[in-house]
């Protein structure tokens, strides 16, 4: 009786047969090297960091356990929060102004005109310019003194905002040369575009729906599994928000006796960029500790935009 | 009457319809500006003299000051306005106070003394080709040999690498998810598919120990080569999913001719596969050729720098020498652009395979 309802819980395991050991022999053969890969390059680093994240370990000097006091400091280290805090910014603002900015950049790209080819082409190339080249190059757009930007503004007696110096305004500089390599999301939305049944379109026109009431309740609609996609690949993306953020740093404090990572006033240390200034200074431990609070945040916010989303997503078929 | 209210219809509707394909070339160009300009400005200021990078407001065609030679000796030219508005080029050999040393260059004899506010730089088109030489000699530290030449070469064989492990590791691993049935193949698969989650700050710490500590590759390209010969997740995903879509029967009409697992992924499946595998062949490349974080931590010493890093070297802790870094920028791009250029399809196929379900 008892042994009958365990076995309906947990099918008992039944002894392979012949076939099916061969079957999986050749499987681990052609799976080995992502086998061997995940165990080295995987699942032993992340069992090593948990266990580097539960002590004091430096790199240099002998190890003590430290159970939870690196995540007892972090709670209590106002750099974290700081990071925190302006990761949380980039994730609500950049996130959202790109998908929003990269929905209407597909829609123009899919209107039906000559050229539209190359207006794809145009629209895309500056996401595949490597990170480095970009942001230094937008680096020398925004330059407050002698940029482009702040000439161009000066044509209508526009003053620049100092990107470089003024706190509230590294994060908008960060945000919009972010907006220039949104190629991939606009490609992604614009495939997603031509999805769309073209004769639901037709039909709602018939039936005398605007080209706003089409958009609102066909398109947006159609294209919500690409919107929740883009979403969770452009969150996680942005937690981990770092080569940018290190070279505008970099920049914003030449001049300046030592590079301030997070310059200005620590207004661009993001997580990933505290984490890295924690392990340079070898706090391997505290470091560990940042780096699975971390995983932890994606992994809850990725599982919390699946359950939202669960309603509000419309899959065909 | 009939016939002419047709007409006269049809001509609004025409007239309409090019407004609107007007109306949308316009805001295709509006935004279309946000994206192209900057990389115009890119290559403009590549050509750029130094003396032309700081100048206020900034010239969009890379300027210089007219120069002309006197005796052997190069000297600026400005234009001189004369009383009667007629304005006069003359080349000054120099300036004291407010005064300034002018020659009239086809008279250079006589030395004429010229009120300095009235004297006006004369600027010509000029391209600065040699930036592009200069940038890719600039040595970081004198005496010794690196300069962007070696970090392109480095770069070269860090993507090369990557490329050819990616190929060749995640092609089995994806096959045996797609078409081998053996028990627990859709349990494994999740733990692929999670492993894309993690962050790689996560195995960061101890993949450097065992990097450097342990196999003892520090400041070399193996910790940034080897890892690509073991397959990733991601691209064994995009694998998988194109793998499925060849059919089934096929596999199994060789399986019944007596054909090996190994004969059915190198004969049949890995030649139908080429799309897929130049894809990701691309975006391997693509994504070493970035790749920023990985270099930083891995690479000390500047012989091995990749581009990505060495790029920081036209940044000097007092100046940036905005020209040459753009122009090693460019040289950093083209090869992409090229590429992309030739591989379009590949990129595209690439972009909507990651973005699609099944």
């Amino acid at each position: 009786m008892r042994q009958n309802t365990r076995s309906r819980r947990w099918p008992r395991l039944r002894p392979l047969g012949r076939k099916e050991r061969r079957s999986l022999w050749t499987a681990l053969l052609f799976l080995s090297p992502w086998l061997v890969g995940f165990l080295v390059f995987t699942l032993y680093p992340m069992v090593a960091s948990l266990i580097y994240s539960l002590t004091n370990f430096n790199g240099l000097v002998s190890t003590r356990v430290a159970w939870y006091s690196n995540y007892a400091e972090l709670f209590q280290d106002p750099k974290f929060w700081k990071s925190l805090g302006n990761t949380a910014y980039m994730v609500l603002f950049s996130v959202v102004i790109t998908l929003f900015f990269s929905f209407i950049c597909a829609l123009l790209l899919n209107f039906k005109v000559r050229g539209q080819s190359i207006y794809r082409v145009l629209f895309y190339l500056p996401s595949i310019i490597p990170t480095v080249a970009s942001t230094m190059l937008w680096i020398w757009i925004l330059k407050p003194d002698n940029g482009v930007l702040s000439a161009l503004l000066g044509l209508f007696g526009l003053e620049s905002p100092n990107w470089f110096l003024d706190p509230n305004w590294s994060k908008p500089a960060l945000i919009l040369l972010g907006l220039w390599g949104t190629g991939g999301t606009i490609v992604i939305y614009l495939a997603g575009l031509q999805e769309v049944p073209q004769s639901l379109l037709e039909a709602a026109e018939l039936d005398g729906a605007g080209w706003w009431q089409r958009l609102r309740h066909i398109t947006i609609p159609m294209v919500s599994p690409i919107t929740l996609f883009n979403l969770i690949t452009g969150v996680i993306g942005t937690f981990q928000y770092f080569s940018q953020a290190y070279v505008f740093a970099k920049f914003a404090s030449v001049g300046k006796a030592s590079i301030t990572l997070g310059a200005p006033l620590q207004s661009t240390l993001f997580y990933s960029v505290y984490l890295y200034q924690r392990f340079f200074e070898f706090r391997w431990g505290y470091a560990s500790a940042m780096a699975w609070i971390l995983f932890l945040i994606i992994l809850v916010c990725t599982l919390l935009l699946l359950r939202v989303s669960r309603d509000s997503t419309y899959y065909a078929g | 009457m009939k016939r002419r209210t047709v007409y006269q219809k049809s001509l609004s509707v025409r007239s309409h319809l090019a407004a609107e394909t007007f109306g949308k070339h316009f805001l295709i160009w509006i935004v279309g500006a946000f994206f192209f300009i900057p990389f115009l400005w890119m290559i403009s200021t590549s050509l750029k003299a130094n003396t032309d990078i700081g100048r206020v407001p900034p010239n969009f065609i890379p300027m210089d000051t007219k120069m002309v030679e006197i005796d052997g000796q190069d000297f600026p030219v400005y234009r001189y306005s004369l009383d009667d508005g007629t304005q006069i080029e003359v080349a000054v050999l120099g300036f004291e106070g407010e005064q300034a040393r002018a020659v009239d260059p086809s008279a250079p004899d006589e030395v004429m003394i010229l009120p300095k506010d009235r004297l006006e730089e004369v600027l010509v088109i000029s391209f600065h080709w040699e930036n592009f030489p200069e940038a890719m000699q600039r040595a970081e530290r004198p005496g010794i040999n690196v300069n962007y030449l070696t970090y392109l070469k480095n770069s070269l064989i860090i993507a090369f690498f990557s490329v050819i492990g990616t190929l060749i590791s995640c092609t089995p691993v994806a096959y045996a998810f797609a078409r081998i049935r053996f028990p627990g193949r859709e349990a494994l698969f999740i733990v692929v598919l999670a492993s894309m989650m993690l962050p790689f700050q996560v195995t960061m710490i101890p993949l450097f120990r065992l990097f450097n500590e342990v196999l003892g590759w520090g400041d070399s390209f193996l910790p940034l080569i080897v890892p690509t010969f073991f397959a990733n997740a991601y691209d064994i995903f995009l694998l998988r999913q194109f793998f499925r879509t060849i059919p089934e029967e096929m596999c199994d009409a060789a399986r019944v001719d007596g054909a090996s697992e190994w004969q059915i992924f190198s004969k049949i499946v890995l030649p139908l596969s080429i799309p897929i595998l130049s894809t990701i062949a691309v975006f391997t490349f693509l994504w070493a050729w970035n790749d920023f974080t990985g270099p930083l931590i891995f690479l000390q010493s500047h012989q091995n720098y990749t581009m990505a890093l060495g790029l920081q070297d036209f940044q000097g802790q007092r100046q940036v020498l905005w020209n040459l870094l753009m122009a090693a920028s460019v040289v950093f791009t083209v090869p992409i652009i090229i590429a992309f250029f030739f591989l379009q399809k590949q990129f595209i196929q690439g972009i909507k395979l990651t973005g699609l379900k099944e």
